[in-house]
This record gives structure tokens, sequence and C-alpha cells, in this order.
């Protein structure tokens, strides 16, 4: 679907519009169950913003969506000038390889790989293969000496650590956090989050983080109760 | 590095981390895809090692009885001989037109279980085994005189009992190795012969006059044969055969070799066909098998792709990679196989040739190994293909939060 003109305007100020999104889920009883319905959201390019809510309210299958990893059931979202909900899988997987970053609660690195091997992965999905820019990432998040180490053979600190560094080897536009402070001790958290929020802003990427957590969502300038942002009540809600 | 490389990556690495699973795949795989091969090829092997394997001979004139049994006692030295012939009719047959060879032969003795064959010098000197190859003895050997009591001894023999130039033997009277019967007749080895590949090896050849007139030997012996081994000149079987075995009732003339050759191998016509369903049984369990293994692992790396499709997999890289870690395991599999196949086909070599002496050479790779490991190859491909689908599509949801 082509943008219009008011659209491309607002893109030259916001990176990510959406309007009108929703997403239900079969239950296993073949119900469907609106899980989520967010009339309107905006980020700015730099801008980093953070969203409460409780587990199980739909913040993870909206980043899903943001990210183009979910197809949604209506709506639009426009990114970096890109239209997701109406672009093919195939380049929604390369926008998604090169422009977004996505750091997880429960970390996800690939157990088999070392973590240079993880950052150098990411970046192969993306086309490109730069080993320096790995070190200097790995150096950045104070691990380059664990280069070649299994992240099992790492502290949960350390493998978040290698997990945001991951998540900016293709310097995105966006970062999506997943609750990426969700297992860790409040050393671990501080470090981690400071970390995450100044590398995107040195970087210049834009971030959306998620937590039920308020002391995290503290640390931000701005923001959202994400049960104001989505319109489907909590208590109608079966799974997200 | 592009996405074939990049799939490649995580299914080596996805095989590696793996790796007892993916033996355990690999080796059934093999196992399977071996005795395939085996089963379908010894046949092949087998039927073809035993036609070169007839000593470059037409027919076999014997006692009355089975045209098989005759071929099987005349050429390969198995069973029994169904009886006698006079000198007479071999001189008669000699002198027949039609025929080019004519070797008369004697047995009924062995030595320490290996038989004693009787016949003239002149199947050493003139025969071709092969074509354009006659019987060769190893200097300073020569071939025994008729009526000298020597030996020349067939290369297994030779090598699995250590005679050698200038022993001397005892035969034994019969088939069958018996120590209580001794002939006193003392033979000399003059001869050692080269390996032929074929049941000559498994013999100890003396010249007929020996075994006609062994000592203990009944009279009746001295002008008696146990066969006739020929070549025929053009058509002239036809007459022959209906001269001896349509018409005579003396003697049997089997001929051709090869067709009772081939209505002896069509007896087992029945465990061929048996052998072929279970080998395509093997072959589908081959395939089961790797659709189990990559269930078995794809449940393990739901995760991973998860993972990697938020990170921007494509579903090139994501069906890719579950593709190249069937096609690793089948290719594997695939030259596991064929690495069994040989052992099989060579371990069955030389039992045939510890028992009958038919060599059945190396094995050979024709199209029909090729295209066995192009059909492993696919059918890892066509197993793998449905459960790539299926996990591509599965929820990223349950694989990355299980906690929603």
């Amino acid at each position: 679907m082509p943008l219009t003109p008011c659209d491309k305007k607002l893109l030259h100020m916001s990176l990510l519009t959406v309007e009108d999104l929703q997403k239900s889920f079969a239950s296993p009883s073949g119900q469907l169950t609106a899980v989520l319905d967010v009339p309107s959201f905006t980020l700015n390019h730099k801008e980093q913003v953070a969203f409460r809510g409780a587990s199980g309210s739909g913040k993870t299958t909206f980043l899903h969506l943001l990210a183009g990893v979910l197809p949604a059931d209506s709506g639009k979202i426009s990114f970096d000038g890109h239209s997701l909900h109406s672009m093919k899988e195939s380049s929604r997987d390369q926008l998604r390889a090169a422009k977004i970053g996505y750091v997880f609660q429960s970390f996800n690195l690939l157990n088999g790989f070392t973590c240079l091997e993880n950052i150098l992965l990411a970046m192969n999905l993306n086309g490109s293969s730069n080993r320096s820019w790995a070190f200097t990432l790995l150096e950045a998040v104070g691990l380059l000496e664990f280069k070649d180490y299994l992240p099992r053979q790492l502290s949960i600190g350390q493998q978040q650590r290698i997990g945001i560094a991951r998540a900016l080897v293709n310097r995105p536009k966006l970062v999506l956090a997943d609750e990426p402070t969700g297992n860790l001790d409040p050393a671990n958290t501080d470090l981690c989050l400071g970390m995450l929020c100044s590398l995107c802003q040195e970087w210049g990427s834009s971030l959306i983080l998620v937590s039920h957590d308020p002391r995290v969502i503290g640390q931000f300038e701005k923001s959202i109760v994400w049960e104001d942002l989505n319109q489907v009540t909590q208590s109608s809600l079966t799974r997200a | 590095m592009n996405t074939l490389t990049v799939s490649l990556r995580l299914a080596w690495r996805a095989l590696t981390q793996n790796i007892l699973t993916s033996l355990i795949a690999v080796f059934t795989v093999s196992l399977s895809g071996g005795l395939f091969l085996g089963a379908w090829k010894t046949k092949q092997t087998v039927n073809l090692a035993f036609a070169q394997s007839a000593g470059g001979f037409d027919a076999v004139l014997g006692a009355r009885g089975s045209q098989l049994q005759l071929v099987l006692n005349a050429l390969f030295h198995l069973e029994n001989s169904p009886g006698n012939l006079d000198w007479s009719q071999y001189e008669t047959i000699r002198s027949h037109p039609g025929v080019s060879e004519a070797y008369p032969f004697a047995l009924g003795d062995n030595y320490l279980g290996y038989r004693i064959v009787g016949t003239t010098p002149d199947l050493f000197v003139h025969h071709q085994w092969k074509p354009g190859t006659n019987y060769q003895v190893h200097p300073p050997g020569r071939i025994f005189s008729d009526h000298a009591k020597e030996a020349i001894v067939g290369a297994q023999v030779a090598a699995e009992i250590g005679l050698k130039l200038g022993d001397r033997f005892h035969p034994y009277h019969g088939l069958e190795y018996n120590p209580d019967t001794r002939h006193e007749d003392i033979y000399l080895v003059v001869g050692l012969l080269e390996t032929t590949g074929t049941p000559v090896d498994q013999v100890i050849w003396v010249p007929l006059k020996g075994v006609q007139m062994m000592e203990g030997h009944d009279a009746s012996s001295a002008n008696a044969i146990s066969g006739v081994l020929l070549n025929l000149k053009g058509s002239s079987g036809l007459a022959l055969d209906v001269k001896y075995n349509k018409q005579g009732d003396r003697a049997t003339l089997a001929w051709p070799v090869p067709a009772i050759l081939s209505s002896f191998f069509n007896r087992f016509a029945w465990m061929e066909r048996t052998i072929a369903v279970l080998a395509i049984l093997m072959a589908l369990v081959g395939g089961l098998i790797i659709l189990a293994t990559l269930r078995s692992t794809l449940h393990e790396r739901r995760r991973e792709f998860a993972v990697l499709r938020c990170m921007g997999a494509s579903r090139a890289v994501v069906t890719g990679s579950i593709l190249w870690q069937s096609a690793l395991i089948s290719l594997m599999g695939a030259l596991g196989s064929v690495v069994l196949f040989i052992v099989l086909s060579l371990s069955l070599s030389s039992l045939i040739r510890l028992q009958v002496g038919v060599s059945m050479g190396l094995p050979v790779f024709d199209k029909f190994i090729f295209l066995t490991c192009g059909a492993i190859l696919l059918l890892g491909l066509i197993s793998a293909w449905f459960p790539a689908q299926k996990l591509y599509r599965s929820s990223l949801l349950e694989s990355l939060n299980p906690h929603g």
C-alpha cells in the first residue's frame, strides 16, 4: 500500500507509527481472543521509550508485530519509510535484519556458537561480515576477552551484554528490548540497562523497552503504561 | 556471507551440537543403505562371478544324470560325480567334428579335503581358461608328465596347506578327507599354478592315469573317467544335445554351461525377491530414521530458529538450515552405505572364494550405486522439507517466551 503525502510528511519526523493495530489469537477451543488493540503510537528517531505493564498483557506480541515477525490482523505499521503491513515476508525479513535489533529477557544466545560467532551471525543475516566492528562492540560491552567463550560459560549478566551487542551489531534504527532485565540481579540490571540506553544513544538507535519492573521504567524519561495504550482489557486476555 | 553459507553453517553447528543423535542417524542410514546395496548387488555380482569362473568351457559330458550336477562337479568341484564314462565315450566325442577341445577328467580322491583331479597335461598346455590366457605354473615348476606320479597344485591349496615344489604327499580315497583311507601312492609336487580366481585354485591336479590306476581303486576304474570338458565349434552343441540328451541314454551333455548356471540361480529367484522387498523396507526405514532424527533435533532447535527469525533470518535461511542438516546426514549416510557395501562385498567375496574358489573381484562402482546415493539424499531432503515448513510456521511466542 503506497504511503500518502501526509504519511510521508509524518515519517520525516517519526521513525515508527502505528495505527489501529489489532491482533487476536485462537484459543485451544478455536475461539478467537483479542490480545492487542493499539489505536495509535508514534516513536521518533533516537527516542527511547519504556512500556510498563503486567506479564501476559500483550507487550511481547506488540514487539513481534513491530518487528514484522507476526502479521497483524488489521492496522498499519510504518517504519523508517516502509509499510510493514503491506510488505512481503521476505522484505520484512530483510528490513528486520538490517534495521531492527532485538534484546530478549532470556538472552536467547545460540548455545553452539561463541560470543563472537553470535554477533557475527547477526551480521551475516544482514549480508555483511566485519570482525573488527564485532570486536568494537565486544569491547563496548566489556567482554572482548570473552569473545571465544560459549554462552553457557558466561554469567547471566555477561550473556545479556552479549545479547545487547548482538542487537546493535547492524547499527539498527530501532532496538526492541523485551524485559531485558527480567532475569538479572539489581547490579546487572543497572549495568545492562545503562549500557543498552547509552549505546543506543551513541549509535543513534531508537529504543522501545517493555518491563513490569517500576525500577527499570523509572530510569526512562518517557514511559507509557501499557494498559493505557492497549485497548484490550486485561480481564479479557487469555494469553499474549 | 550469503544465505547458503549461513544456513550451511547453522546446519553444521546443529549436527556437531547433537553429535550423538547425528552419528546414530548416520550409522542407521549407512546400515540401511549398505544392506540395500549389498542385497541388490550381490545377486548380480555372484551370477557374473560364477559365469566367469566356468573355466572357458562350453559343455561337459558325463554320466547320465543332472546337467547342473555335472557342471557343478566338473567346473566348480562341488557335489559328487553322477557316475563314470568309458574311455571309448571320450574317444568318440573327441573325434566328433563339432568338438574343438576335449579333456577327460577323473576324480574320487582328495588330499586333506582338497580334491585331486586327474586329467591330461594338454589342459594346461592348450586350454585358455579365459580368452588369451592359459594356465601358468610358477617357475621353476612345470606341468606333470602324463605317466608319472606328479602333481600340480592350485594356488589356494598351496596357500592354505603350504604345499610347495618338491613336497610329496599321499592321496586319500573319496572326496571327503578321512585319515583311514590313505592310498599308498606318493605324489611329487612339480608345479604350483598361478592364481586364476576360479575353482581351479582349489584343486590338486594329477595325471589321469594316476587316478585311474591309484592303489586300492577298483580294477574297472582303469578305463573309466568322470567326464569330459568340452569346447565346441559353431552350433554343434545343438546336434550333440540331440545325440546325447534326446536320443542317447548312456551319457548327459551339460550344454550350454551359462544357461545351466542361470537356471541354477533362477532357483533362488524367490530369495532374491524376498531380499529385494527387505532392501526396499530397509531404505524406507532409513528415510524414517532421518525424519525421526530431524524431528527430535528440530524440537530442540525451535528456540534457535525463533531467535534467528527475530534477528532477520529469512525463510530460506531457516528451511535451508534444516535441509542442509538432513542433506549432511544423508550424504554421510550415503558414504557410509558405500563403505558398508564394500565391506560386505569383500567379506562375501572372501567367503565364496574360500568355499567354492570363485573370485567375485572388487566391488564395481556403477550407475546403480550412484543412483542409490542420490536416492538416499533425495529421501533425506523430502523427509526434511515438511518439518522445515512446519517449524517456520510454528509460534514464535511459544518458542521465545514460554511464560507468556
